[in-house]
């Protein structure tokens, strides 16, 4: 089982693969050098023997067959080859046997089988031979023995493998060491992980500090599990906030109900409780609703409807929205313009973005205060703000409030579920823009629109039929 | 109506029987499509989630066979793509659980009376007059100066005259919102166009209905 997975580790493979490119680069190199080395020497040789052939061609015939004789005789490794043939194919003289028909006689080397006569008998011979016709017709033919070729060739092989084996075995030794190291390192991981899975949700992955890409893997993995248990702790916070807020209305709705239930009650008495229930409920449906939505918007499912915005008519529609309920409270809102670059984007999530903005902004300033929306161009895009003159949010409630059911202490006892900014956090992300809160004499919340954010465009999705329809909103404002 | 959740149905029977509609009621979507077939309904009322058949399959199936009476489509899934697939089914609106009563009420009313198509460029309601060209409206002698909006509400109101107008419609119609703001601005608007509507002595044209929204009528 083990082997198994040893022989499948990625590590393994490796090694082996290593092995094979050594193999074939050893073969290349031997194949280079026999290549170099037999053709090298088949050169000399073939050189000797034309020339030995032309020389004894050019002496008289009496000249020739001892010059011949003396060159036989004189060949301790009996590599020497000469012989003189009729021009019928007898032989005349010579240590070769039978005349070589295949050999073209036109005096230079060619590669022959000859049959050697001498004193230890006969034996055929693989040799280089050249054939001259003589001018009385007949045939000198002078070769050399060329089986030390094969002998060259027979001892690069041995050394190759001699070579090559040793390398082989010591590469996958290696590989093998380097994939078991690997593999240990990977179970400790694993055994790591399961705990985590078990819920240990502080254990992390085990560094080396080799910088390797398994450590740098491990610290990835780490990075991302520190990431999700700040989250989980974030959440497990939200919860306690969401229990509240949605307990909080049905504990006083059930304890109506049950007041109700006695039947003590007038009719109109009976018909405000009911009225005081439903809003309860409402309450927290709206809680509900409204975390629906952001975990809609925040899944980015909802973009359906991108398209050139022009922010101006955003915030001139939104003025006009609220301006009537900013002169009830004795609240001024004031609008300024500037020029501004169109943005791709949701026409109506933008909307509901700033909307929220202004809500909120009207919702912290008091009577005699004033609520600015302003469109401004930056070098990074353009930019809503929404300044106003109420209490403002403490630098430390900054990254916060954007958080879902954040209320800061101060806004205790105003109306709302405490979405708001959770929201324009949402759509905002989505778009890819960025959210600022900082601080003026109240509180400055600025949508720095980046365009060209490739994850929004990049799903857009042109949908052309109306929004009709309620939102699931609408209970809550009934 | 087509409505599987016996407890919701026989609420929504009790409620739309207290206002005096004749409601038949299947429970799942196959026996509710042959009984919608088979009777001359004036508007149907159908959940999306139903045993049998899917809602929008019931709808598309009645499309198909020539059943045009309105639709309006009750669904658990508030999702703006849920809701424009309910639509694009054949649905005629879509009202997202859990909601009010008289939010069904107030939709199925506007469903069953669907304004004519606007011919006539003068609205005339009680002493109320609302001429569309010249963008003038006055009441009895006196004229009324009235901003974009609140002339497009009044237009809204006027067209739909006796008729419970909830406050989630009107953003929809009126402001084209697909969100209800947290604020609720519909009544500071109406609140606007009201005192302009009525001058101190005369009889209010636009009534609140409770917990639904608001009316215009003629005043008795």
């Amino acid at each position: 089982m083990r082997l198994l997975e040893l022989l499948r580790s990625t590590t393994f493979r490796w090694a082996l693969i290593t092995a094979a490119a050594f193999a074939v680069g050893n073969l290349l190199l031997f194949g280079g050098f026999y290549l170099r080395t037999t053709v090298y020497l088949r050169n000399n040789i073939d050189t000797a023997v034309a020339e030995a052939a032309h020389l004894l061609a050019s002496l008289p015939p009496d000249e020739m067959l001892k010059s011949i004789d003396r060159r036989l005789h004189d060949d301790p490794r009996h590599v020497r080859l000469a012989g003189l043939f009729g021009a019928d194919g007898k032989r005349i003289f010579g240590n070769i046997e039978t005349f070589p028909a295949a050999l073209a006689l036109d005096g230079s080397a060619h590669e022959a089988n000859l049959l050697r006569i001498d004193s230890n008998g006969t034996e055929s011979q693989m040799a280089r031979a050249v054939g001259v016709r003589l001018g009385n017709r007949d045939v000198l033919i002078v070769g050399r023995d060329a089986d030390e070729l094969r002998q060259i060739r027979d001892t690069i092989d041995q050394g190759m493998i001699l070579a090559l084996l040793p390398a082989l075995m010591l590469a996958l030794a290696v590989g093998a060491w380097l994939s078991l190291r690997v593999q240990r390192r990977i179970e400790a991981m694993g055994r790591q992980a399961s705990r985590i899975v078990s819920g240990e949700l502080q254990a992390r992955l085990p560094i080396r500090h080799s910088r390797d890409p398994l450590d740098r893997l491990a610290s990835i993995v780490n990075r991302m599990l520190d990431e999700i248990e700040e989250l989980i702790g974030q959440l497990a916070g939200v919860g306690d906030d969401i229990a509240h807020d949605i307990r909080t209305p049905l504990t006083r709705v059930r304890a109506m109900l049950e007041r109700g239930r006695d039947g003590t009650l007038a009719a109109d008495e009976m018909r405000a409780l009911n009225d005081r229930a439903i809003v309860g409920l409402d309450q927290s449906l709206a809680v509900v609703t409204a975390l629906l939505r952001i975990a809609e918007i925040d899944h980015g499912r909802r973009l359906a409807g991108i398209d050139i915005v022009r922010l101006a008519e955003i915030v001139t529609a939104v003025q006009e929205f609220y301006a009537p309920s900013a002169e009830d409270k004795g609240v001024t809102l004031k609008v300024s313009l500037a020029e501004v670059t169109p943005i791709p984007g949701d026409r109506d999530l933008l909307f509901e973005a700033v909307a929220n903005l202004v809500d909120n902004a009207m919702k912290f300033t008091p009577a005699g205060g004033t609520v600015r929306i302003s469109l401004v161009q930056r070098h990074d895009g353009p930019v809503v703000r929404v300044e106003d003159t109420g209490p403002g949010i403490d630098q430390a409630e900054r990254d916060a409030v954007v958080r879902r059911f954040y209320r800061s202490d101060k806004s205790r006892g105003t109306a709302g579920v405490g979405l708001g900014l959770s929201l324009v956090a949402a759509i905002v992300k989505l778009h890819g823009f960025s959210l600022d809160i900082s601080a003026g004499p109240g509180c400055v919340v600025e949508i720095v629109c980046r365009p060209g954010h490739p994850a929004t465009l990049r799903h857009a999705v042109a949908m052309s039929l109306p929004r009709a329809g309620a939102s699931p909103a609408d209970v809550a404002a009934t | 109506m087509i409505e599987d959740d016996a407890e919701t149905a026989e609420e929504i029977l009790k409620a739309l029987d207290d206002r005096g509609y004749a409601l038949d009621h299947a429970a799942d979507g196959t026996d509710g499509l042959k009984r919608a077939r088979g009777g001359d309904w004036d508007a149907l009322i159908i959940d999306r989630m139903l045993p049998g058949l899917d809602g929008l399959a019931v709808i598309e199936a009645l499309r198909n066979e020539n059943v045009m009476a309105p639709v309006l489509v009750l669904s658990a899934l508030g999702a703006v793509n849920d809701r424009i697939r309910g639509l694009r089914a054949g649905g005629d609106d879509y009202l997202v659980k859990p909601f009010s009563v008289d939010e069904l009420a107030a939709r199925l009313e506007a469903l069953l009376r669907r304004p004519a198509m606007p011919r006539e460029t003068v609205l005339r309601v009680g002493p109320l007059e609302l001429d569309l060209l010249a963008r003038t409206a006055r009441r009895g002698h006196r004229a009324l100066d009235l901003l974009p909006r609140e002339f497009q509400i009044l237009e809204y109101m006027m067209r739909r005259e006796g008729q419970v107008l909830t406050r989630a419609m009107m953003l929809e119609q009126v402001w084209n919102f697909s969100f209800v703001p947290q604020t609720n601005l519909v009544d500071v608007h109406i609140g606007r166009l009201r005192r302009k509507l009525d001058a101190p002595g005369e009889p209010p044209m636009i009534v609140s209905v409770r917990g639904a929204g608001f009316m215009l009528r003629a005043p008795a």
